[in-house]
């Protein structure tokens, strides 16, 4: 059995959604958030199926679908999915319901706007990771930032305003590079086919430029130290759903195009730059690591250690052998299932306390206990502790940076204490001591925070104890791409 | 011996403009209902779209040619025309005091002279139409008087702007009748084609470009820009920005293609300063800005420039996409001043961009409008600003113009900013007013919508009017080449 053009209709259904909220009246939010919830159920529906109608021994591209778009450009729509990209399909569509569910009560203004951008926003998502056309990709690349831009500038905090102008000229001017490469390879070969382009090579100096051009567009959507500015400011001010989609697919984006295209496409030049980025890596690891330590704000915490995290994800990705290639896709699902919750677990208490600040908490096992428990399992996963889905990722990039560099493992290593030192901190000033007074009375959570934690919770231990099935998924599609680097 | 072949029938459309016009001036005096106006302006307008595509091509007296270039420009500028009436209609209902049938006649008179440009066979009847078109906006804009005592100021420098820019073109117009001998385009392209006057076409050439810089509000020519636009009514300032700039491009194109061709390889070395300095000069000067429609203005100078990036190549490719690009700016200028028309309805102060602030609260759909708009200008995709900025940058990467390329986009996020801003401004801010909700009738949101969906669909898929305008310069060259 088969639904016909399964990729189009996961990439397009929520724009039945966006259409029915559109007609809709602006009063009436509570059927707006009913149908947001129903298409997004849907979506992610249709994206497990899609899930389990994958042939995890197809190396290449399924259920691909490819018409022309535009002639004069030689550009298709060109939508496919490999073992790279399928994993982060369900995750893109189970991170935008989990968003909605999670703002159910906390989204006061401007509602309908609110789950018209989280709609437009999940299109955006699956349509990078569906696109194989390079100019249908960056079209969705960039059309990500108007929603992100609104959702963080709109219901954010505080000081969204500049965050979100930051975030967005960053993004902004890093995408340009990479539209300036993009055009250089279609002028050289005539087409923005990602398949025809594999295994096409280019000048040993143009290869290098344009992975240069790639990399920027990639290293600050990552973020890469030194251009993670932008990523602390705008978790911060994000509302919980703008969080979560942030550290959940936004900053996997980059990892994902460094899989997708600088590997495959410049071999030469990724070998040559390998090492520079290993040690950009280590950097981040070791440098964000110890910039949570004085963070005095939860988000920014969290925010802080996920550049830290991401450092492990393009380590991973430039030890360029298997084992430490499906870490990093692997640890980049785990870490937007972990932080994804630890901010959602975040935005439950922010709902009731409005304070961010760390200081402001305590005690918060007693008063709180069911919330505490959800909380260390986050903590415990983070810090990746043998059962949960964090060792997995993260045992499997050192495994494979060790087989590439060993003093990167070391100096790498000394990253996973760090990360245990200050989320076990923060959990102590935030959960043990004495009771504060502010957390006292605080409303038991609610049904909608539970079902959006829980699947999460169910995410952590499935993949702590039995990766198995999802390492399947990419083992052949990493391989191939890796036949390069023997 | 040349013979003269006086051939009224392709001069229909202009003359259905001429005496429409004169005949809206004649009885303007003995009618009340000054809606009039706009029905037989509207009417003029659909006769000439009549004529224009069905009237077979020809030329009148060697002076003026219908042919696919001028017919294709001129279909395009009518749309963009019948649009800019409609926000004309809306906004005349308001803002009474002008002077309602001396307006759409002037209007007329203006569409007029850009046809006879877009026609034109020589240097003198391109400088006929140029000024018959500018004249009667120069009383345009400076209408508004009633209102702002500043209007007269702004027509001043625009009236003073364009005597220098014919200064600039009578020049070069002597220049190259004194060398060449005639001022038809044919005759500078043989003698150009023979070798001849290299030197001095090039200088006649560069008076040229100079004079459409001033036009065209390319730097160091801009500085009018902001003021007359302020001053203008607003469907006038979305005439001038829009309208009169894509017919001027045209007509630049036509002198590039039919009388300057030979020289091509100059025109990158003269216009490549001129056009990034129009970029950076632009966006820089778009940040401060308060109002609304100095910023639109300032930034109708960076997309000026954009569009004169196509012209860098030298080939009809490039020259396509500047087209495609002033197209794609057509409908974005009139739709985002059918929006500013619909809030200074609301309240003048509309037009401040602090007085902005939150407006998506009361009015969420005409923020969203704004939103696309501004998104489209700012060239993010899915919008046509950005598929009209790609193709440029294909060409001239293309071209070998890698760098130009790199630093009109490194521009354009600067260039960006501005529109940011005025999103922000709308969406982020705290409420300023509270204003009735959606106080005014859907009707005039209808050449909004009209260029929305363009915006859109053409931001999706372009091809249709990129591979039309291609076509039509691809015929237009074979065609004007064979009779050598």
């Amino acid at each position: 059995m088969g639904i016909p053009n399964l990729l189009s209709t996961i990439l397009w259904l929520p724009l039945i959604g966006i259409i029915l909220i559109f007609l809709m009246s602006r009063e009436s939010e509570r059927a707006i958030k009913v149908v947001a919830l129903v298409t997004a159920l849907l979506d992610f529906v249709l994206s497990l199926f899609l899930l389990l109608s994958f042939d995890f021994t197809n190396p290449g591209f399924q259920f691909v679908e490819k018409s022309i778009w535009i002639d004069f450009l030689n550009t298709f729509y060109f939508l496919g999915v490999d073992g790279v990209s399928i994993l982060f399909v369900p995750l893109s569509t189970l991170v935008t319901l989990l968003c909605i569910l999670i703002s159910w009560d906390s989204i006061k203004e401007k509602v309908k706007e609110f789950y018209l951008a989280l709609l437009f926003t999940n299109i955006a998502m699956v349509g990078v990771f569906l696109s194989l056309d390079l100019l249908l990709f960056y079209l969705f690349w960039e059309a990500l930032l108007i929603p992100m831009y609104l959702i963080i500038g709109v219901w954010g905090g505080p000081r969204r305003i500049y965050s979100t102008l930051k975030f967005f000229l960053y993004t902004f001017f890093g995408s340009v590079f990479m539209l300036i490469a993009i055009i250089y390879i279609f002028l050289q070969y005539g087409t923005f086919d990602y398949t025809a382009l594999l295994g096409k090579t280019f000048a040993p100096h143009v290869e290098k430029l344009l992975f240069l051009g790639f990399l920027i567009a990639f290293a600050i959507k990552v973020p890469m130290w030194p251009v993670h500015t932008w990523l602390p400011d705008a978790h911060t001010e994000a509302p919980t759903a703008g969080s979560v989609i942030l550290a959940g697919i936004l900053i996997k984006l980059g990892g994902y195009g460094m899989v997708r295209f600088l590997l495959p496409l410049f071999p030469q030049a990724t070998l040559y730059f390998a090492k520079l980025i290993l040690v950009l890596s280590v950097i981040a690891i070791i440098y964000a690591g110890l910039a949570c330590l004085w963070q005095s704000d939860l988000k920014r915490l969290i925010a802080y250690s996920s550049v830290s995290h991401m450092g492990f994800v393009t380590l991973g990705i430039f030890s360029l052998n298997p084992i430490g290639v499906k870490g990093a896709i692997l640890q980049m699902i785990n870490h937007g299932i972990v932080t994804g919750a630890l901010f959602m677990c975040v935005g439950v208490i922010y709902d009731r306390t409005h304070s961010r600040a760390i200081s402001y908490y305590g005690g918060l096992a007693t008063t709180f206990p069911l919330y505490a428990a959800f909380f260390m399992v986050f903590t415990l996963a983070s810090i990746g502790l043998p059962g949960t889905n964090g060792f997995i990722g993260e045992f499997m990039i050192l495994l494979g940076t060790f087989l590439r560099d060993k003093l990167m493992v070391v100096l790498a290593s000394t990253g996973v204490i760090i990360g245990a030192a200050y989320m076990l901190w923060l959990y102590q000033r935030v959960f043990f001591q004495k009771p504060s007074p502010n957390v006292f009375n605080l409303t038991p959570m609610k049904w909608n925070e539970l079902t959006a934690i829980i699947p999460m919770l169910a995410l952590v231990f499935l993949i702590g104890f039995y990766p198995n099935p999802f390492l399947d998924f990419m083992r052949a599609t990493v391989s191939q791409i890796l036949l390069n680097f023997r | 011996m040349v013979t003269l072949s006086l051939n009224f029938g392709v001069l229909a459309v202009e003359l259905v403009f001429l005496f429409m016009g004169l005949f809206i001036f004649l009885i303007d005096k003995f009618i009340n209902n000054k809606n009039y106006a706009f029905y037989l302006a509207f009417i003029a307008l659909v006769v000439g779209l009549g004529f224009l595509l069905f009237t077979p091509f020809g030329e009148f007296a060697q002076a003026f040619k219908t042919d696919f270039y001028a017919t294709t420009i001129k279909l395009f500028f009518l749309i963009g025309f019948l649009l800019v009436l409609f926000i004309s209609y809306f906004y005349l209902q308001t803002f009474k005091a002008l002077n309602v049938g001396e307006y759409y006649g002037l209007l007329l008179f203006s569409g007029m002279g850009a046809f006879v440009m877009l026609s034109s066979q020589d240097f003198l009847t391109l400088y006929l139409g140029m000024e018959l078109m500018s004249i009667p906006v120069y009383f345009l804009i400076a209408s508004s008087f009633v209102y702002r005592r500043a209007s007269v100021e702004g027509a001043l420098k625009y009236f003073i702007a364009g005597s220098l820019a014919s200064l600039f073109y009578l020049l070069s117009l002597g220049i190259i009748y004194y060398f060449i001998g005639a001022i038809s385009f044919k005759e500078v392209f043989i003698k150009l084609a023979q070798g001849l006057y290299k030197k001095e076409m090039i200088l006649a050439l560069l008076l040229i470009l100079s004079a459409f810089s001033v036009k065209l509000s390319l730097v160091p020519f801009h500085m009018w820009a902001p003021d007359a636009y302020e001053a203008s009514p607003l469907p006038v300032t979305s005439f001038l920005a829009s309208l009169i700039k894509f017919a001027l491009m045209a007509a630049f194109i036509k002198i590039l293609i039919v009388a300057f061709a030979p020289l091509k390889i100059s025109l990158g070395e003269l216009l490549i300063p001129i056009t990034l300095l129009t970029l950076l000069v632009g966006a820089l000067l778009a940040i401060k800005q308060d109002n609304i429609i100095r910023m639109l203005a300032y930034s109708s100078i960076t997309h000026a420039g954009y569009a004169s990036l196509g012209l860098l190549s030298g080939d009809f490719l490039g020259y396509g996409f500047t087209i495609f690009y002033m197209f794609v700016y057509l409908f974005m200028t009139v739709g985002t001043f059918g929006l500013l028309i619909y809030l200074a309805k609301l309240k003048r102060e509309f037009l401040e961009i602090p007085a902005l602030s939150g407006l998506s609260k009361d009015l969420p759909l005409i923020s969203f409008f704004v939103l696309v708009f501004f998104f489209s200008l700012a060239g993010i995709p899915p919008t046509a600003g950005f598929m009209a900025k790609f193709y440029l940058f294909v060409m001239l990467i293309k071209s070998n113009l890698l760098w130009v390329a790199l630093l009109a986009l490194l521009f354009s996020i600067i260039g960006a900013y501005p529109y940011l801003r005025v999103i922000k401004v709308i969406y982020m801010d705290k409420p300023l007013h509270v204003v009735e909700k959606e106080r005014y009738g859907f009707s005039m949101l209808f050449p909004v919508l009209i260029s929305l969906l363009v915006v859109i669909l053409l931001g999706i898929y372009p091809k249709p009017v990129i591979d039309f305008i291609q076509r039509t310069l691809y015929l237009y060259l074979s065609l004007l080449y064979f009779h050598f």
